[in-house]
């Protein structure tokens, strides 16, 4: 039993469990569910089947398996005409810069299961951190010198000026209305269904249109659309700093998701973890906030069904005029929602 | 005389309500096909499609029947057919060897247009019902004059069953026979 209970608390050694398990682990596994999900979700549009010859009883989920196994065992390439330090630690950083925000929200209500000691401000650091990757992504494209990688890395920032601006308006719709920046209060002032997203559906939409165009999640790959521009910032890329690259955009839509489940679908609401035990205490916990970021990633996943590609412009457009106003309008609401609560 | 340049006013979507609108109405229809358990795919080497006779697939040669006038290889649009000059025992002269030109197939080349078939006088040419067949190695797909006149196994019929399709438009969806197997 002892040794048990110690295991226990080893693995939810805040930072050991947040970030390694349910950032790394969490985002790798979401990444692989959500790139399933993607194709077996678009196969049953079009009536198809989808993967399935690799492991028939799992419909086919080995066949990501497989990918992630070439894209490891392929020869990683870099060009002579590249910028080599910022070309390889652009992909490297940007991976671990996505994990980076869930370090900094609260995914338990106690401190001593924290990887940071103090949640005071911890919406406003991962809203900043999670700002960080593009700019690595447009780094790398610019260290690539190669016109697509260019144009990519272009349509990259137009891009992620408008939406990341949303993303930031929309969530942070939540601090007036709770009158505070700390993750642990909305979570808890959100117990059990007084859930964000039912209170203010207009930011939540909008921040999930945010996360769905600025992390460039498959029918908005305007970035890196592979009829106009290759592969976008990614050209250049081969083997495994490819797959860190396409695997970043993922990881940073599941770390998207931990803070929209976390501010606007109630994060662990409705359980209450009980004080004492590292399982009920943070692991139960983490997990709920986890699938609920995974249900909204497969959200997105879907929509790649059903959506054609916007165009850049079309894409700006619909940021600026509409979803903008949208957020502005969520921001409002969560203000007046603020002054009658 | 320059053409004219004309703007042309396409007519806008009839504004926010109708965006809003036809956007839900598209994730419905999305929603609708996602839960729909038909399916259109055929589970191919576990089924394999029966193709009706007609079928243009890999092509075989009565070396016997044909008389050596190369239409074949004339009409041959992608140029896959050529003849080959062969010295064979005569079957008029006994004793005697002669030198006639057969045709042989290329299939790198072959598009499956079955012209070849259709212009033979003397129908020394047929199709077989099928062309799913892998080659190891590109040599391979020329074929001896020996090869062309063997009827090629079929990999697939080892592994699965055949089926016979036919899509319904109105239902979408593919009705299967299956004939015989497993
Ligand atoms: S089927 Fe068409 S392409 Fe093939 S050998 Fe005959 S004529 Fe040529
Ligand atoms: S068209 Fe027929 S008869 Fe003439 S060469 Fe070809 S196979 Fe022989």
């Amino acid at each position: 039993m002892m040794v048990l209970e110690t295991l226990l608390y080893i693995i939810a050694y805040p930072p050991l469990w947040q970030v390694i398990v349910i950032g790394l682990l969490g985002s790798f596994l979401t990444a692989m569910i959500a790139i399933w999900f993607e194709r077996k979700a678009a196969a049953r549009v079009q009536r198809r089947i989808g993967p399935y010859w690799a492991s028939p009883r799992l419909g086919g989920f080995l066949n990501l398996v497989a990918d992630m196994i070439r894209y490891i065992l392929q020869e990683v390439i870099i060009p002579r005409t590249v910028d080599k330090v910022p070309f390889v630690l652009a992909p490297v950083a940007a991976f671990v810069v996505s994990i980076m925000p869930i370090a900094f929200v609260p995914l338990s209500p106690y401190e001593k299961f924290w990887p940071v000691p103090d949640m005071q401000y911890s919406l406003l650091i991962a809203l900043a951190i999670t700002t960080v990757p593009p700019l690595l992504a447009v780094i790398g494209g610019w260290a690539s010198n190669n016109k697509f990688a260019v144009i990519g890395s272009l349509r990259e920032s137009y891009v992620i000026t408008a939406y990341e601006l949303i993303f930031v308006i929309a969530v942070l719709s939540a601090a007036p209305t709770f009158l505070t920046l700390n993750v642990l209060h909305i979570v808890e002032a959100q117990s059990p269904f007084m859930w964000l997203a039912f209170l203010n559906p207009i930011a939540f939409l909008a921040a999930f249109l945010a996360v769905l165009m600025s992390t460039s999640a498959f029918p908005f790959e305007i970035p890196e659309s592979e009829h106009e521009v290759v592969a976008g910032p990614y050209t250049e890329y081969s083997g495994i700093l490819y797959a860190l690259n396409m695997g970043g955009a993922y990881v940073r839509r599941f770390i998207y998701a931990v803070l929209i489940s976390l501010v606007f679908l109630g994060g662990w609401a409705p359980y209450v973890p009980p004080s004492e035990g590292p399982l009920f205490a943070i692991i139960v916990p983490s997990i709920i906030v986890a699938v609920k970021a995974l249900i909204v990633v497969l959200a997105m996943s879907f929509l790649r069904a059903v959506y054609g590609r916007y165009r850049l412009d079309q894409a700006l457009d619909s940021a600026w005029r509409l979803v903008l106003p949208l957020a502005l309008i969520g921001l409002g609401w969560g203000i007046a929602l603020g002054l009658i609560m | 005389m320059p053409p004219r340049v004309a703007v042309k006013n396409l007519k806008k979507g009839g504004g926010l309500f109708e965006g809003v609108k036809s956007n839900i109405e598209a994730l419905i229809v999305g929603i609708k096909y996602f839960v729909d358990p038909k399916r259109m795919t055929l589970l191919y080497p576990k089924e394999y499609p029966e193709h009706r006779p007609g079928y243009r697939g890999f092509i075989v040669l009565k070396k016997d029947v044909c008389i050596s006038c190369a239409a074949c290889a004339r009409v041959c649009p992608s140029a896959a057919m050529k003849m080959v000059r062969v010295t064979e025992a005569d079957p008029r002269e006994p004793g005697k060897a002669r030198q006639k030109q057969y045709p042989v197939i290329n299939y790198q080349r072959c598009i499956f247009c079955g012209y070849c078939v259709d212009v033979c006088p003397v129908e020394a040419l047929y199709h077989l019902p099928f062309h799913d067949i892998t080659y190891e190695s590109l040599a391979d797909m020329f074929l001896t004059l020996e090869a062309f006149q063997k009827e090629p196994l079929r990999p697939v019929e080892k592994e699965g069953s055949p089926v016979v399709y036919e899509f319904d438009e109105s239902a979408g969806l593919v009705k299967r026979e299956k004939k015989g197997g497993a």
